[in-house]
């Protein structure tokens, strides 16, 4: 499938393998930093995770100007500007995020901040409004393996005094540096990396199927649903294994890139609003939403889903699957997944099973269709469309 | 239309900006004729100004949200709360003329926008049904993403878009 027109982009270095991270001295000197401000959270701290990165960086020419660990589980305006003060004071020359999707947008945030002067985060918010080369050095260490946020232009930050989230795309975003060390993630809990592999799944199967889909992007993809149908189940088995940890925090960084290219869709859309109207944790959204975002889609997708069926299922599957049932061995290949993770991890099938009520359904299909993903779906649901998709789904 | 026709880079924004008015006032008059357009508008915070603009100088078309109405602000600058500037007339030109649809053009990569995304969506409901009145069925079914459903007919909606523009030149002239 070639389309009429495609952009992408995905210039972030990928340093990737068991320990890695002792790269980090070279990776800042190749990009003539020598004072990093090292962003993480309290959590990670304590758990000795930040500290492998920490450590890295004594034995470097770098000076380490600041430790900053109060980014909270949601990123938001005060801490963003509060990470660009001490950014300032300390006269640091480069941002090194470790963290999962929250530690990597407050870094973003604030490399906005520094970048353009912002007073108000706010002015800046929009999809490629910003401009101008990023003043900040900014190498991202993911401790999770699901957002894929290390190679993203997205971010979103939340605004707690007008209560609003605020989305940035830009490719001033992507982070120069992203390290991939099998450390940082192999003390994941069992259930949260089943999640965050599922947020994965999703951000390669949306991007393959959205509107933006291009050859790139499909590679990245296809990669990436390879390395979950193989490895996944490995984890699940060993969760030690630095190998398959390596190989899930690699599908999160193929797959984040594919849908920094490509954008994700209804799943996506669907699974903000279930995260912002009931609180449903993201990874569980994407488990549970993705078989009935890809049947709402089968009659515009299914060719493509069907594609898919090489590296959701493997190629003996594929083979001897007529073409006409490909679509659906697709859907029926996402879903026998998500049962498997039910059983071994108790992730959620259902949204009920979730936390969600009848009652806020209305809510959360209003809300989905208002999300910018929704945008890049390959078929615009209306509102009942969707109430009635989000009710099969409870 | 500027010497050259629109094959010109000159004579595409004319085009443009001529497109610019129309949906000025087209968008101005399906808040009155249809209330799926004023309930989107509605949602908007009072006082929000969108912008509709051709990078890097122009032509442009702005509204303001005053209570339950639009008003067109025409083609001058002026400060806006939602952005959405084209990257060039060239990718402007194929949205405005009913060849593309805006879902599509902003997944090429065509347009930026820089404001709330969720009052970007609402505004991209807002001109899939203004589409809906001002292009045919032949166009319609290829650009938007439902088949558009009216509530007033072509003939009332032109009737309004020709009234709302003898109204504002008597009141300019």
């Amino acid at each position: 499938m070639i389309p009429g027109y495609y952009e992408f982009c995905n210039s972030a270095k990928i340093v990737s393998g068991t320990r890695a991270i002792e790269h980090i001295g070279f990776e800042l000197a190749s990009l003539g930093s020598s004072r990093p401000l090292v962003l993480t959270n309290r959590q990670l701290r304590e758990l000795k995770v930040a500290t492998v990165v920490l450590d890295a960086l004594k034995d470097t020419e770098a000076e380490v100007v600041g430790v900053y660990d109060e980014v909270p589980v949601d990123s938001s305006v005060a801490v963003v500007n509060d990470v660009a003060r001490v950014y300032r004071k300390t006269g640091a020359d480069a941002i090194v995020a470790v963290g999962g999707g929250s530690v990597l947008d407050t870094a973003k945030g604030a490399t906005i901040v520094l970048t353009h002067g912002a007073e108000d985060l706010m002015e800046y918010r929009g999809a490629e409004s910003l401009m101008g080369r990023r003043a900040v050095t900014f190498i991202a260490i993911p401790t999770t393996a699901g957002t894929g946020s290390e190679v993203t232009s997205a971010a979103v930050i939340k605004d707690t005094e007008r209560r609003v989230k605020m989305g940035f795309t830009s490719l001033s975003l992507l982070p120069d540096v992203a390290i991939l060390d099998p450390r940082m993630t192999v003390g994941l809990p069992l259930r949260l990396t089943a999640s965050t592999a599922m947020d994965a799944l999703t951000h390669a199967v949306e991007s393959f199927s959205c509107v933006q889909a291009n050859p790139l992007s499909d590679c990245y993809a296809r990669a990436a649903i390879d390395l979950i149908r193989e490895y996944l189940p490995k984890v699940m088995a060993d969760s030690k294994d630095p190998k398959t940890r390596l190989a899930i925090a690699n599908a999160a960084m193929l797959a984040g890139a594919a849908f920094s290219n490509a954008m994700v869709g209804i799943v996506h859309a669907m699974g903000h609003a279930a995260g912002g109207v009931a609180g449903v944790p993201h990874g569980d959204a994407m488990s549970i939403l993705l078989p009935h975002g890809m049947m709402y889609n089968l009659d515009v997708a299914g060719e493509r889903y069907g594609e898919l069926l090489i590296n959701l299922a493997g190629a003996e599957a594929y083979a001897s699957t007529p073409r006409a049932q490909r679509p659906t061995a697709a859907i029926q290949a996402v879903r026998s997944m998500t049962q498997a993770l039910h059983v071994q991890v108790g992730l959620p099938l259902t949204l009920g099973g979730a936390g969600v009520s009848p009652e806020q359904i209305s809510d959360i299909a209003i809300a989905a269709l208002d999300d910018g993903a929704m945008s890049m779906n390959p078929k615009q649901p209306t509102y009942q469309e969707l109430a009635e998709l989000l009710k099969d789904a409870l | 239309m500027a010497e050259g026709g629109w094959r010109t880079k000159r004579g595409r924004k004319t085009l443009a900006a001529l497109v610019f008015l129309v949906l000025g006032r087209g968008l101005v008059a399906s808040v009155r004729l249809d209330e799926r357009v004023r309930c989107e508008v509605c949602g908007w915070p009072d006082g929000t100004v969108v912008t509709l603009r051709v990078a890097p100088f122009g032509p442009q078309v702005s509204w303001r949200v005053a209570g339950d109405v639009l008003e067109h602000l025409g083609g001058g600058e002026t400060d806006s709360d939602l952005l959405v500037t084209f990257k060039s007339v060239d990718d402007a030109i194929p949205l405005l003329l009913g060849m593309q649809g805006v879902l599509v053009a902003f997944a090429e990569h065509r347009m930026m926008v820089r404001g709330d995304l969720s009052v970007a969506m609402s505004f991209v409901r807002c001109l899939h049904i203004v589409e809906g009145y001002l292009f045919p069925d032949i166009v319609t079914r290829r650009i938007l993403p439902h088949p558009a459903e009216r509530r007033a007919g072509h003939l009332r909606a032109y009737a309004q878009l020709v009234h709302r523009t003898a109204v504002l030149e008597g009141a300019a002239s």
